[in-house]
């Protein structure tokens, strides 16, 4: 379970990103965070792995208070945590394989991974994830010359070799279209269905919110500003989610029927 | 915003003057007129022009007219010598007039393009420029034929890369000048089968300038080579070679089938400095041949250049070796990502960011001058002045790929737990090595073609040998020279091309 308490977050230019946020996500949800841009997203899921460290509050992950670790403590609990960037943050001139690896480099000794050198049992393991998402034959290419649905793959092939409990995903289809948005979206579902992981992920399209959140947390300058649960977000109308949303709401539907032209038409 | 408004602004505030006046005033001093109508920026820039233009001819003139006294007759003998003077002046006077009437109408609030203006100051620097850089492209042409010769020896200086070894038959005759009691000094001991000779008489009297020939001495040889020239010499008592002349051609012989020859010859006329405590000088007369025998052999200028090209590379290599260890720490310092963290390393950012740009603005050839002052000439001084060129060029190069590194892919590495060495290994590492690489052989590239000229000044290396047989005028040595010079920088070119295009 997945505690944030009273969380705030003012960045050194006086910017208040995050204003006393508390809640919290059960094992084994899906919760998808919407809100405008700047309404402090981001913010939110990197104060939880600590890429950014809280100004105020409490994260609590499996009774461990994430934001007073430092360290050796600090690396172990992100080890536990998956992340998964809206610009796939993969290290582009490096192989998927070593993109791939360097997902386990937090439980690997550091004087091996110097050289490049990783367990028989992590190599296997970056196998199973390349094939489990498809893209077992790109693996010795170079990660920029992948397209971007299979660069996010690499991404998610890179956060499953932390054997994650959580993943976070900071707008993982904002740089995709549609279709790929789905493909990306289902794949994380079937982490959150079969393998039990709890994923927190920030979205823009209300379709894809309404098809795969368990539950939905809207942000507005960085207050919560909306609860709802899967059932709720299903029954709510374009209106409604723009009131909470913002002008930046927007539909992908169709794109699964094969209406191509209108993708071209959301942004 | 700001910066739009201001001539705007400029434009409708009225004058301070009425515009015949700005005129009259911009007669009197140029520009001043147009500073009184408020159009600051143009007056300050005619003036400039205007003063600078004034200051170049009175100096064009001076020069032009040297070596005469009172002003009136320095222009009158340089617009004589030089009649392209004379248009200049034509144009300056046009121009202070145009100055002049631009006042005018500026006060009058006209709305006129300083083009026309720009455009004449620009014609005036043309011609002006035109003189003072003695251009003269019919030099191009009417040399030509002179340069013909020496360019062709350049293109092709081949025939200078070999030698053929010689080997020299000669042997000698001491004759007695003039006669006297005592006996002429022996005939040496020529070795048996080897060349030998024989003269009558063994003494005898020089030629007079003017006046008495010489005594003809008739002399024979034996033990030649039979069918190549034999070329006579003679050496006077204070040990100087020269030629025999008679009738002003040099004087040969070539010797019959057996290798034997005998030819008159004429004591020459020679000033020699008087000595009167000997009664008497020996002078050798030498008959000489030279044959050249085997395959051909690398010159010596040849080899010269093959081992100063090999001193080029290494200088330029050295040099970037250097360069490159040093460069690397100071990138950091140099790189704003890393360096704004507070006040302090903002302060070093900025030092070494202003150091790098000082050196790297002043010429690798100035800096080996300069080293040359602390280690002397030869390859050290090249390489010294390289390398401080290297470390400031690379430093900002590499630098600014460090600025340039992608801050994702390092959040990412973070995000999965990995520790500090791991992340730079992972995140960073990547990202920086094919910059890294990529100007690290682009400036290795550089640094040859460099070494290659540094020599010119003493550096060490082929711009050495060349400026030196340049001025010997030993043009197809210079040509061996500037042919490694090519090749080398060419082969440099396709390899450093290579190994970039396989890492970025
Ligand atoms: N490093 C930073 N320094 C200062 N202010 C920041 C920084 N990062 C974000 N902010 C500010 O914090 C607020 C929240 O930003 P955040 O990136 O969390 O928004 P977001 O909801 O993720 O937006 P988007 O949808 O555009 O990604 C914004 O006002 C932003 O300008
Ligand atoms: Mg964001």
């Amino acid at each position: 379970m997945l505690e944030v308490k009273n969380l705030t977050k003012v960045y050194d230019d006086g910017t208040v990103a995050l204003k006393n946020i508390s809640f919290t996500v059960e094992d084994g949800e899906f919760l998808i965070i919407i809100g405008l841009s700047g309404s402090g997203k981001s913010t939110l899921l990197r104060c939880v792995n600590r890429l950014i460290d809280p100004t105020e509050g409490d994260i609590i992950w499996d009774g461990v208070n994430l934001a007073k670790l430092e360290g050796e403590e600090l690396r172990k609990a992100r080890r536990q945590i998956g992340m998964i960037f809206q610009h796939f943050n993969l290290v582009r001139r490096s192989s998927v394989m070593t993109n791939v690896l360097s997902g386990r480099l937090g439980y690997s000794p550091t004087f091996q991974t110097m050289m490049h050198q990783f367990k028989e049992s992590d190599r296997e393991k970056a196998w199973q994830a390349l094939e489990r998402l498809g893209i077992e034959d790109q693996a010795f290419k170079r990660a920029d010359e992948l397209s971007g649905g299979q660069q996010q793959r690499v991404g998610i092939a890179r956060a499953l070799m932390q054997d994650p409990e959580l993943i976070l995903a900071d707008e993982p289809v904002a740089s995709l279209d549609p279709v790929l948005a789905h493909s990306i979206l289902t794949y994380l579902e079937r982490l959150n269905q079969e393998d039990e992981m709890t994923i927190v992920c920030s979205l823009h399209y209300l379709d894809l919110v309404q098809r795969y959140s368990t539950r939905v947390l809207g942000l507005r300058e960085g207050e919560i500003v909306y609860r709802g649960t899967r059932e709720e977000i299903r029954a709510m109308t374009d209106e409604e989610f723009q009131e909470i949303y913002g002008e930046q709401a927007q539909r992908v539907t169709g794109g699964l029927e094969g209406n191509l032209d209108e993708f071209g038409l959301g942004e | 915003m700001n910066h739009r408004k201001k001539p705007e602004q400029e434009a409708r505030k009225p004058s301070l003057v009425p515009p015949y006046l700005a005129g009259l005033l911009s007669l009197v001093v140029p520009g001043l007129g147009q500073f009184l109508a408020r159009t600051y920026r143009r007056g300050a820039i005619l003036l400039g022009s205007f003063i600078s233009l004034v200051g170049l001819m009175i100096w064009r003139i001076q020069l032009a007219g040297k070596r005469v006294e009172g002003a009136l007759e320095i222009i009158q003998k340089a617009y004589r010598l030089r009649p392209i003077l004379i248009v200049l002046t034509v144009l300056m006077v046009i121009f202070y007039l145009w100055i002049a009437y631009d006042a005018y109408l500026m006060a009058k609030r006209t709305r006129g393009t300083p083009l026309g203006l720009i455009f004449m100051v620009l014609i005036i620097f043309f011609i002006m420029g035109w003189q003072i850089g003695d251009i003269n492209p019919v030099a191009l042409v009417t040399d030509l034929d002179e340069a013909a010769g020496p360019l062709s020896e350049v293109l092709w200086p081949w025939e200078r890369a070999v030698t053929y070894p010689e080997e020299e038959i000669i042997a000698i005759m001491p004759i007695q000048v003039p006669c006297t009691e005592s006996d002429p000094p022996d005939v040496p001991d020529y070795g048996e089968g080897e060349p030998r000779l024989e003269a009558e008489p063994r003494c005898g009297q020089l030629s007079e300038q003017g006046g008495e020939t010489g005594t003809k001495i008739t002399l024979h040889g034996e033990n030649y080579l039979p069918g190549k020239t034999v070329n006579i010499l003679w050496e006077d008592p204070i040990g100087n070679e020269f030629r025999a002349r008679q009738g002003g051609e040099y004087v040969k012989v070539v010797p019959d089938e057996n290798g034997e020859f005998t030819i008159d010859i004429v004591l020459p006329y020679r000033l020699l400095p008087p000595s009167a405590t000997e009664p008497s000088y020996i002078w050798d007369l030498k008959a000489r041949q030279v044959t050249s025998l085997g395959a051909a052999q690398a010159s010596k200028e040849l080899k010269l250049a093959i081992e100063k090209i090999i001193e080029t590379i290494f200088i330029g290599m050295m040099a970037t070796f250097f360069g490159v260890i040093i460069a690397l720490p100071v990138s950091f310092l140099a790189a704003r990502n890393l360096m704004s963290a507070n006040k302090f390393t903002l302060i070093i950012y900025y030092i070494a960011r202003g150091v790098m740009n000082i050196v790297r603005s002043i010429e690798p050839l100035i800096w080996a001058v300069i080293a040359l002052i602390v280690v002397g000439l030869g390859p050290f001084a090249g390489i010294i002045a390289l390398t401080i060129h290297s470390i400031a060029a690379l430093g900002k190069l590499y630098s600014e790929a460090i600025e340039s590194i992608d801050p994702g892919p390092i959040e990412a590495v973070q995000a999965t737990g990995a520790n500090w060495a791991q992340t730079i290994m992972y995140g960073v590492v990547p990202q920086i090595i094919p910059p890294f690489v990529s100007f690290t052989i682009y400036r290795w590239d550089i640094n040859i073609r460099m070494s290659t000229i540094i020599g010119m000044v003493g550096g060490g290396g082929i711009g050495f040998l060349l400026i030196q047989w340049m001025r010997l005028l030993d043009y197809k040595a210079a040509g061996i020279a500037i042919w490694f010079i090519t090749i080398t920088v060419a082969i440099l070119d396709y390899v450093s091309a290579e190994i970039r295009e396989r890492f970025v």
